[in-house]
């Protein structure tokens, strides 16, 4: 009979825990929505937040467990150290706020709501800490499950719809395409997208607040 | 911040190629994998010398990963090579 591969063990790991993840995220986005409703409440018609949630499906988790081995290889003598419960992301919320300093705002009321998670902030360039980051991350415990982590991102609309567009049209249809994003000439790219999503969103700010037919 | 773009044109010019499957940037002839770890942890000079360094016996792959990769690594990726 043929052996069981990292794989195999790692989809039936993944069905163990799914009923678990349901629960994680059902939790985690009403805590989310509940911390920010007094925010969300006094939003300006132009300015949004939104509250998306998700439980990565199985072979999406199982890619993204790979991808952090190096070379992006399992390794069959030490099947039985992988485990799906390395992910901080196996459930994840993710809030979009516009514009940027509803996003600040936004990071703050969730910063004091989970104060005991993890912060893991995204960065266009990992070894520049001094950056202000593209995205905060967070991952921790809800009370639903201390089997693994839960992830909580809050990022600026235009980057995060980016995001979703390029997940949708590439990533989606064709998962085993992920590993394009991580090459050294398509981060160089990636930068230039977020530089220009930061700028545009910069000056419609700029524009908004210095409108001077803006009642005081 | 690393001249990423420098690191990929000496690999690419070396006639290596980006595996977005296993991370990798691969060269066939020469029978040399490294991985985009260990691209992005040595600087270019790095790279060059272990790039001309002399190809492994025939039949044979060599491996430039930050960590010794296992042999069942090794078959691995053979496997997926051959």
């Amino acid at each position: 009979m043929a052996q069981r591969t990292v794989e195999d063990r790692l989809r039936e790991e993944y069905f163990i825990l799914l009923p678990e993840a349901r629960r994680v995220l059902e939790e985690l986005e009403t805590e989310v929505r509940h911390c920010l409703l007094p925010l969300s409440s006094k939003l300006n018609r132009y300015e949004r937040i939104e509250v998306t949630s998700r439980i990565k499906d199985c072979e999406s988790a199982l890619g993204g467990l790979r991808r952090r081995q190096e070379a992006a290889t399992f390794d069959p003598n030490r099947a039985d150290s992988y485990t799906l419960t390395d992910l901080n992301d196996l459930a994840g919320v993710r809030v979009l706020a516009f514009p940027r300093s509803r996003w600040i705002e936004a990071h703050g009321c969730l910063r004091q709501c989970f104060s005991s998670w993890t912060s893991d902030p995204i960065r266009e360039d990992e070894d520049d800490m001094t950056r202000e980051p593209l995205a905060f991350k967070y991952y921790g415990y809800c009370s639903a499950s201390t089997t693994f982590h839960a992830e909580l991102q809050v990022v600026p609309m235009l980057i995060g719809l980016f995001w979703e567009i390029e997940h949708s049209a590439i990533y989606k249809p064709s998962p085993e395409l992920k590993g394009v994003a991580a090459s050294l000439e398509m981060k160089e790219r990636r930068r230039e997208v977020y530089q220009a999503l930061k700028g545009f969103e910069t000056e419609f700010e700029r524009l908004v607040q210095r409108d001077p037919l803006k009642k005081p | 911040m690393r001249p990423v773009t420098t690191k990929q044109q000496i690999l690419e010019q070396a006639g290596y190629a980006y595996s977005f499957n296993r991370l990798s940037y691969i060269n066939r002839d020469a029978r040399k994998v490294f991985s985009l770890e260990f691209v992005q942890d040595h600087n270019e000079d790095v790279l060059k010398a272990k790039i001309n360094e002399p190809p492994p016996p025939p039949g044979e792959w060599q491996f430039f990963f930050n960590s010794e990769p296992s042999e069942a690594v090794k078959r691995e990726f053979s496997a997926a090579l051959s």
